[in-house]
């Protein structure tokens, strides 16, 4: 009986030692603050090396793990907009609709204001399309990664992207 | 217009920058670690090995060899590996693994001391097989026990098909040393590597076994665990005995080596 080569899996560490810097970046851009991050980036790893055994040997290791990251940051933000609704309710005013609902359009040209607007913009998307757009624009993924990433067709990807971007340019 | 807002999306948070994202991974990376040391798999080693028994896959942990697989095909490696990951952190290292050939090719040759790796019973998941797998380490080179001898010595005189359980799921053979039980009636009993290779190491360890034997041969002798007295099949202190309390030595000498003293009645020198 002759053995095929010994496949081995690489070792957690050094996984963490390839992708750290990515995923930091990655968490970093899409949650916008150092406190998130660091949190969310703690999460990303204990859950990647729990499943990591899970993981098939031949996958795409950064996919997967930006689909841990990603899956981490929309359970943040779901978590948080709740948390939102329950103070507005008791506060009974609206805040969020005072900002969103008034594009003051004579700013627009300004990066400042541009900036915040459009992460405005961003963060009103659907949530597959905004994460889509992130995995995209932020982490830098082919559409292929992102279909590893999100579970889904390399089309759907793609047209999630693309319907983000439009939509952002017609609210513009 | 149209492209600035895509190269505006490419810039949203790029306001940190790789100092920022270094600074922040150097207080991560502790944290990180603290969080993961809790929830760490032991490491292993893990390597081919080959072997005159043929090939082997062995795993070593720091506290010793782990995993002593008889490998089949590539579909049994896959399946063993992906196993093996969900309890331990896998590292390929063939220095530490190759020890191993050395120490099962030495004993195959007659060495009684080749087996120097400790055994690491993580792998053993139930506390009555690890008790069994203890008992067996008390089954010197050299004598065979029954699976009833061997479950009434771990507590469990009804628990042959139990004990015949703990030994087909032995992660480590050879090292606990599995192919040193048999059935009762002195026949061969299984084994996990296949027949030939238990009679291998039986052979090895003294026993005068034909490559086509089926029961252990018939000059045997009994030693009784709790006398200390080993006597021939027939005689009648044999008789009056519990049987599960024998051992079966490949001959007199091993029996007087296992600090054994032969019995006075039926005098087997």
């Amino acid at each position: 009986m002759t053995l095929s080569k010994l496949h081995v899996p690489l070792p957690f560490n050094e996984i963490m030692q390839r992708h750290e810097r990515e995923i930091m970046r990655y968490l970093l851009r899409v949650s916008g603050n150092r406190e998130d991050a660091a949190d969310l980036f703690q999460e990303t790893w204990l859950r990647a090396y729990r499943a990591y055994p899970r993981l098939e040997l031949d996958s795409e290791v950064r996919a997967w793990l930006y689909a841990i990251a990603a899956n981490l940051c929309r359970n943040r933000a779901r978590d948080r907009s709740r948390r939102a609704r329950v103070i507005v309710s008791v506060e009974e005013k609206d805040p969020a609709g005072e900002r969103t609902g008034s594009a003051r359009r004579e700013f627009r040209e300004n990066d400042g204001y541009a900036a915040v607007r459009l992460s405005e913009l961003v963060a009103s998307l659907p949530a597959k399309q905004r994460e889509a757009l992130h995995l995209r624009c932020l982490a830098g993924l082919d559409y292929v990664e992102i279909a590893g990433a999100m579970d889904c067709s390399e089309q759907a990807a793609r047209a999630n992207v693309s319907q983000a971007i439009r939509k952002i340019k017609s609210l513009w | 217009m149209l492209m600035k807002i895509e190269k505006l999306i490419g810039s949203i948070g790029s306001e940190f920058d790789e100092h920022e994202i270094d600074v922040l991974l150097r207080r991560s990376r502790n944290r990180v670690d603290h969080a993961l040391k809790r929830i760490r798999r032991p490491e292993a080693a893990l390597g081919i090995v080959k072997s005159p028994l043929g090939e082997l896959l062995v795993a070593i942990t720091g506290r010793g060899i782990v995993l002593n697989h008889y490998l089949y095909d590539d579909d049994d490696l896959a399946v063993t590996i992906a196993k093996l990951r969900l309890e331990l952190d896998l590292v390929e290292d063939r220095r530490t693994i190759d020890t191993v050939s050395g120490e099962i090719r030495r004993y195959l040759a007659g060495e009684a001391k080749a087996l120097r790796h400790k055994v690491d019973l993580t792998l053993v998941a139930s506390a009555f097989q690890k008790k069994v797998m203890h008992e067996l380490a008390e089954v010197p080179r050299g004598a065979v026990v029954s699976y009833q001898g061997l479950g009434a010595a771990a507590g469990a005189p009804k628990g042959a098909r139990a004990v015949g359980n703990a030994m087909h799921n032995n992660p480590v053979p050879i090292y606990v040393p599995c192919h040193r039980v048999i059935a009762s009636d002195g026949g061969i009993g299984g084994y996990g590597g296949g027949i030939p290779r238990k009679l291998n190491l039986l052979r090895s360890e003294g026993f005068a076994l034909a490559p086509t034997a089926v029961r252990l041969p018939d000059n045997v002798v009994w030693g009784h665990r709790g006398t200390k007295v080993y006597c021939r099949p027939n005689c009648r202190a044999v008789a009056r005995a519990d049987r599960a309390s024998f051992l079966f030595f490949a001959d007199a000498k091993s029996a007087r080596h296992a600090g054994m003293r032969p019995c006075k009645i039926c005098q087997p020198n």
